[in-house]
């Protein structure tokens, strides 16, 4: 009964809602329809154009529904799009030919690099090849103009060099171009200017400036974002042009709105010209499903983590909000945009076991990726976590992907013994050792990320997704004493069903330099009042009216003499001086629990003013599934042999479609489903909730 | 070659030190490597990482609350972990002259303090003598005891540069002191914090005794909680495995990495392999430089570096403790070993290699000698020599030296607030030097920091203090030439819009001794600094004190790396595309590479090319 209750509820929405996320191998679709019925898609990605395999799983949801892809598209009102383009163009190297125009006597910030080596490579490692900049030196152009911290103009933009240069770069062949200029969050004149000629010059080159990509202060972190923008951006342009003009073509008149790295949606026109806000555009959004999922369930203190093929991203969600962080790294690149604070181990299905310098086994971050693919897949011969999973029993040989894969034991422990025989194990002991070590680092990990934010890994909700999550989740929390995992029925296309949770919206941010004790309120209220116009005005040019949007205000404050701010929440409307001292107290409080101590008698200064804008999501429910007992025998599909702690077990198999809500079994047991397995190990009791969630919990 | 021999290669102060701890010791970590270990790999992986993080962590605290430019922003810190009697255990991010060797002054403060030491104790020092074994006074060091139910099992340390630590002129890097009391406050091993409550009176008779005392205060909280989060930490991952597993683990990590750097060691052929290097002078006798010589020893799977023919020491400050001495080797040593273990080094790796330095030797200097600007000379020094013995040994992982320090500090009037300000940076150092293999690395500075301190911005420097930036570049032609070059030197000047200023250029080094090449490498180029005033141009040496007027301008030449190889083998790709970027000039690929590049076209004139290199 509460099931059609639940239908009824959400049927209210004439049309349908669809969520794209283009991985490396796969597109995952979701379709959200008339019914509130979730249906999961899943297309491959064709990586020569991606618009190709959107359209494929777009298809595959229209034959579904029995209408024509223009029938379909035509009942769409928002598709939701994330994409691993930008991220991909970046890693594999693939970006547009690059230049870059900055400050005469200034043009090797990208190079210098404020002297750091690598990010992870040891101090004690100097045999590594030197940095190769995404703009190398020939193509960095000095050019004569200055401006000061206070704004001042000392050298004026010598414009005639800048459309000679841009003459030559275009002659040269030179695909994208990125301003660079000192001081440019202050005064983005020259900038501007530079970017007005240059356009007119080479009316194809991508033109982006450092001001409109990251208004801040810090020139090595704002140029190397604006450079990595401008590399991605002729890439991810294309893209967007394609697929859009598809869309058209296709018959849809809703809204593409695009997953930003920051973790909220935006219409698609208007980051075209912003292409360094794609990067992560996917895995960003699956936080916002694990806070979603949380929240069904009354908890709002999670750790979401995605276990793919080649990485596992780990996210700590504090009271219900998505991290954020400015200070991410990518491979080499440096990018100071405002970003969900993901952390990636390279650790997934497709990691290859080894055995380090030391005799120790090593698991990953090389990995088998989709060719060669683990061994088991009958193309690989070195033993991956995969092997190790199916080896142990807990992926079914003959229900990998419902069936459609077969997978060959043998091959696995072949495999398995080039890292066995070393150890003197067995292949299943070294399958589990595999799989006890990949838990272990995933694990540390997971702690890492918590304790460098001061909380206890412990009083949080494990959410898992990705195809190995499942899986992996109850073992990972078991190491880590967490007393609740929850396994999403959408495990398989956690990203894509993250997009459903997301609210549109953008981050505002300004410099703003100034002690609190003496600061101008005036000028204060004045900044916050800008960026609540200038979002205000966003959303009108995409019909969100003024009382539909949230704004939340921020200040980066520090202890007068820090480096580094703690992103404090500054109450919104006309601020009063006694607010501001209130704000204080709050970042001593923030400051104290995040770092062991805080210094009430030290003055504080802030550096910048952010301002969240967003709008309200339109609601969107989960179907209840159907309610059973607590006995889930009904639902048996079988009995197979698992390694559990060194030790074969007859374990009980239960089948997915079958289970109800409020069906209860311990562990160790397995849940088979066609997208994912479940493995509730020793010590864990499952509970299929009413969304079909399976949420294990430590007893 | 009796040196070789164990036990005989320590120092006096060495062994006074180590209190007979060694051999007890070594004989404890060989027997775990025979015997079948009861923790299994997983674990041991596991626990080894959980602490590897741990003092990644601890950086984190510091870097995200201090407020020294040096500390928060450059990185000048070092943390680490040790056990209850001093052996090292984890060393993974920070300065090797700071840490490599803070397992003699955990073993001094045992001595000192005996059973008088409680869960929530913490001691500070920043002495090089006296038990503080602390390479110079500005790197102060708080040690954490780390109790597990009631037992002692570990200690942590954060040692950062400070501000300031008092003496005669700010900053710590000034020449011609009198002895060691003139270059600041000597903190012996002094605890305070006493059972978790801080001895205020102590602290304030320290803080007292330095320039910018607030700024000091709220740094050594930094370093403080950082020492208490390593507690909470190692604390937790005791409950987590037990005791006993994880100091099984520690062991058994211990003997893995001293056998593996055994086969590393035993990979050179035995014999004896020279170094030297040379700093420019002392400080206080001017222009007479001072050597730093070594004969490294390899017999087996055992390594003898010895410095019993380098200078004695000097009346200037550029003189070394043993302490420091021996971080500073360590690092030379372990950048030659396999990088496949660089993120695996303890004190297994210090058990095979002996550090032989006799007292009063400008590597192992006696009180009351000054010691100021050791960290870079003759702490550069040290590591270079070490590195060009090496280099012979194993010329599949030949190093050059890198660009010299070219630091100094700043101390003046910043007229927009009034405000005093010392400005220190690495922000005008050169590059590293060549690898076999590869290129210098672009803009790391100062071998003795391996990398671990970071330049700043020039929007931040311009906001924070009263100096405007004219150029910062990377410059053609001014690092080592060779079959891999060094990384580019790099040209720096700034105006000064502050008050007339002092100026010390204590940390610079390298107007006139280059860092070698290897392998037939070209050496580092000289570096020069000149203070510009109007039409007056003043070069400014190493070592020196001087005035920057308000409106002068100081302009800095700071070389890039040595090379390695013969320059006439470079890939004539590689030189082409140099050419195209600016860094070599058509007249040197040409003179020094050997390599002809036709100007119009950019391309490598093969025929040309293959003339030149023929010998016509």
């Amino acid at each position: 009964m509460t099931a059609k209750k639940a239908t009824k509820r959400v049927s209210k929405h004439a049309t349908k809602r669809v969520c794209i996320d283009v991985g490396g191998t796969f597109t995952d679709c979701l379709v959200l329809d008339e019914s509130g019925e979730l249906t999961k898609f899943k297309a491959a990605t064709t990586p020569k154009d991606p618009s190709t395999g959107f359209i494929n799983s777009i298809e595959k949801a229209a034959r579904h529904y029995q209408l024509s892809l223009r029938g379909f598209l035509s009942t769409v009102d928002i598709l939701i799009h994330g994409t691993t383009l930008a991220t991909n163009t970046l890693i594999t190297g693939t970006g547009a030919k690059t230049a870059m125009l900055t400050t005469k006597d200034f043009r090797d910030i990208l190079e210098i690099r404020r002297g750091i080596k690598p990010i992870g490579i040891s101090l004690y490692n100097i045999f590594i090849p030197p940095n190769r900049p995404l703009v190398p030196r020939s193509r960095r152009i000095g050019i004569q103009e200055r401006t000061l911290y206070t704004g001042e103009v000392v050298t004026p933009l010598n414009e005639q060099q800048v459309a000679e240069s841009v003459r030559t770069l275009s002659r040269d062949g030179v695909e994208s171009l990125a301003i660079c200029f000192l001081h440019s969050y202050k005064n983005p004149s020259h900038e501007r200017r530079a970017a007005e000629i240059a356009r007119e010059v080479a009316p194809d080159m991508y033109v982006t400036t450092s001001c409109e990509s990251l208004s801040m202060w810090r020139e090595f972190e704002r140029f190397n974002t604006t450079v990595v923008g401008a590399y991605v951006g002729p890439v991810v342009t294309n893209y967007l042009n394609t697929l859009t003009a598809r869309l058209k073509d296709g018959g849809f008149k809703g809204s593409l709105l695009m997953m930003l790295a920051n973790g909220l949606v935006q219409p698609v026109d208007q980051c075209i010209n912003r292409a360094v806000y794609l990067l992560d555009s996917g895995p960003a959004a699956a936080p916002a499903g694990a806070i979603y999922l949380g929240k069904l369930s009354g908890q709002n203190n999670l750790i979401s983590v995605d276990m793919g093929g080649t990485s596992f991203d780990v996210c700590q969600i504090k009271a219900g909000q998505v991290p954020t962080t400015t200070e991410r790294w990518e491979g080499d690149q440096r990018i100071a945009i405002k970003m969900v604070d993901l952390e990636t181990l390279g650790a997934g299905g497709g990691s290859i076991a080894g055995i380090d310098a030391l005799g120790l086994l090593k698991v990953g971050p090389q990995s088998a990726g989709a060719d060669p693919g683990p061994a088991c897949y009958g193309t690989g011969t070195l033993p991956t976590v995969t092997d190790a999973d199916v080896l142990l029993g807990y992926i079914p040989h003959d229900y990998f992907l419902g069936g459609e894969i077969k997978l060959d034991l043998e091959l696995a422990k072949k495999a398995m013994r080039v890292v066995g025989d070393p150890l003197k194990l067995d292949p299943i002991a070294a399958a589990e050792a595999v799989f006890k070590s990949v838990n272990a680092a995933m694990a540390d990990k997971i702690t890492e990320v918590s304790t460098k934010r001061g909380h206890d890994v412990r009083d949080f909700v494990l959410v898992a997704g990705g195809g190995g999550g499942p899986s992996h989740a109850g073992f990972i929390a078991d190491l880590l004493g967490m007393p609740t995992v929850v396994v999403p029925s959408v495990a398989a296309l956690f990203s894509a069903f993250g997009m459903f949770a997301m609210d549109p919206g953008e981050d505002y941010a300004r410099s703003f330099v100034a002690r609190v004790a003496t600061l101008d309120i005036g000028a204060m209220n004045k900044l916050y009042e800008e960026m609540e116009k200038e979002a205000r005005a966003s959303f009108k040019a995409i019909g969100v009216p003024d009382r539909d949007i949230t704004l939340s205000r921020t200040a980066d404050m520090r202890y007068v003499g820090q480096f580094h701010e703690v992103e404090t929440s500054v109450p919104s409307g006309k601020l009063t001086r006694k607010q501001l001292d209130e704000t204080v107290a709050k970042f001593s409080r923030e400051h104290e629990t995040l770092y062991t101590f805080g210094m009430p008698w030290q003055p504080v200064e802030i550096l910048s003013l952010r301002l969240k804008a967003t709008a309200a999501k339109a609601p969107f429910a989960l179907r209840k599934i159907e309610k059973g007992g607590r006995n889930a025998s009904a639902a048996l599909k079988r009995r197979r042999k698992c390694r559990f702690d060194g030790k074969d077990v007859e374990t009980a198999v239960y089948d997915g479609d079958r289970l109800k809500a409020g069906n209860m079994f311990a562990g160790p047991a397995i849940v088979e489903e066609t997208t994912m397995t479940v493995v509730v190990p020793r010590g864990y009791r499952c509970k299929v909730d009413d969304f079909k969630n399976y949420v294990l919990t430590r007893q | 070659m009796t040196k070789a021999k164990k036990g005989n290669g320590k120092t006096v102060a060495a062994r006074k030190a180590a209190v007979k701890k060694p051999a007890a010791k070594k004989t404890a970590s060989r027997g775990s490597v025979l015997r079948r270990p009861k923790t299994d790999a997983t674990t041991i992986a596991t626990v080894w990482h959980s602490m590897q993080t741990i003092c990644r962590e601890m950086r984190h605290v510091i870097d995200r609350t201090a407020q020294n430019f040096l500390i928060s922003q450059l990185h000048d810190i070092s943390v680490g972990l040790w056990d209850s009697k001093g052996t090292t255990i984890a060393v993974a991010v920070g300065l090797p002259p700071q840490f490599l060797g803070a397992g003699f002054a955990v073993k001094a403060l045992l001595e000192k303090f005996g059973d008088d030491i409680a869960p929530g104790d913490v001691f500070l020092t920043n002495d090089p003598y006296h038990g503080g074994h602390c390479c110079h006074l500005p790197d102060w060091a708080f040690f954490r005891p780390i109790f597990y139910k009631g037992k002692l099992e570990f200690f942590t340390m954060a040692r950062a540069h400070q501000q300031d630590t008092g003496g005669s002129y700010p900053g710590g890097y000034f020449p011609n002191g009198f002895d060691i009391h003139a270059e600041g406050i000597c903190i012996p091993p002094t605890r305070v914090i006493k059972r978790g409550r801080v001895r205020k009176d102590v602290l304030d008779l320290v803080w007292n005794n330095v320039r910018f005392p607030k700024g000091v205060q709220i740094d050594n909280y930094a370093m403080l909680a950082a020492c208490k989060r390593a507690d909470e930490r190692i604390v937790s991952l005791l409950d987590k495995y037990g005791r006993e597993t994880v100091l099984d683990c520690v062991k058994q990590m211990i003997g893995r990495t001293e056998r593996a750097v055994r086969e590393e060691i035993r990979k050179i052929p035995d014999g004896t392999y020279y170094g030297e290097s040379a700093t420019d002078d002392d400080g206080t006798e001017l222009d007479v430089p001072v050597s730093v010589r070594v004969d490294i020893t390899v017999k087996g799977d055992e390594m003898t570096v010895d410095f019993s023919k380098s200078d004695a020491q000097r009346k200037g400050f550029i003189n070394s403790i043993y302490a420091a001495t021996y971080g500073n080797a360590f690092a030379a040593v372990i950048l030659t070993i396999d990088p496949a273990l660089a993120d695996y080094h303890n004190e297994g790796t210090m058990i095979p290699v002996h550090i032989v330095a006799p007292p009063g030797s400008v590597c192992n200097a006696q009180y009351p000698a000054t010691v100021g600007a050791s960290p870079v000379n003759v702490g550069n020094q040290i590591m270079e020599s070490v590195l060009q013995a090496l280099s012979k040994a194993r010329p599949d992982r030949a190093v050059a030296a890198w660009g010299k320090h070219r630091g100094d500090y700043v101390f003046g009037v910043d007229h927009r607030t009034n405000e005093r300000y010392v400005r220190t940076s690495f922000d005008y150092d050169g590059s590293s030097g060549a690898v076999a293999g590869f290129d210098g690395y672009q803009g790391v500075s100062c071998l003795t920091a391996l990398g671990a301190v970071s330049r700043g911005d020039v929007e931040e420097m311009e906001i924070r203090l009263p100096w405007r930036l004219v150029k910062y570049e990377m410059m053609p032609d001014f690092a080592g030439a060779g079959k891999w070059r060094g990384g580019p030197g790099i040209y720096w000047a700034a105006i000064n819009q502050g008050s007339d200023s002092g100026i010390a250029t204590g940390s610079s080094d390298g107007d006139e001794v280059q860092g070698f090449g290897a392998l037939g490498g070209e050496p580092s180029p000289k570096s020069r600094t000149y203070i510009v005033h109007g039409e007056e141009k003043k070069r400014l040496k190493p070592h020196r004190l001087d005035t920057v007027k308000t409106g002068d301008m100081v302009e800095k030449f700071s070389s890039g790396g040595g090379g390695v190889g013969n320059a006439a083998e470079r890939d004539p790709e590689m030189v082409r595309e140099d050419v195209e970027n600016e860094l070599v000039s058509f007249q040197a690929a040409r003179e020094v590479y050997k390599v002809v590049i036709d100007p119009a076209t950019l391309r490598v004139d093969e025929r040309a090319t293959r003339a030149l290199r023929a010998g016509h």
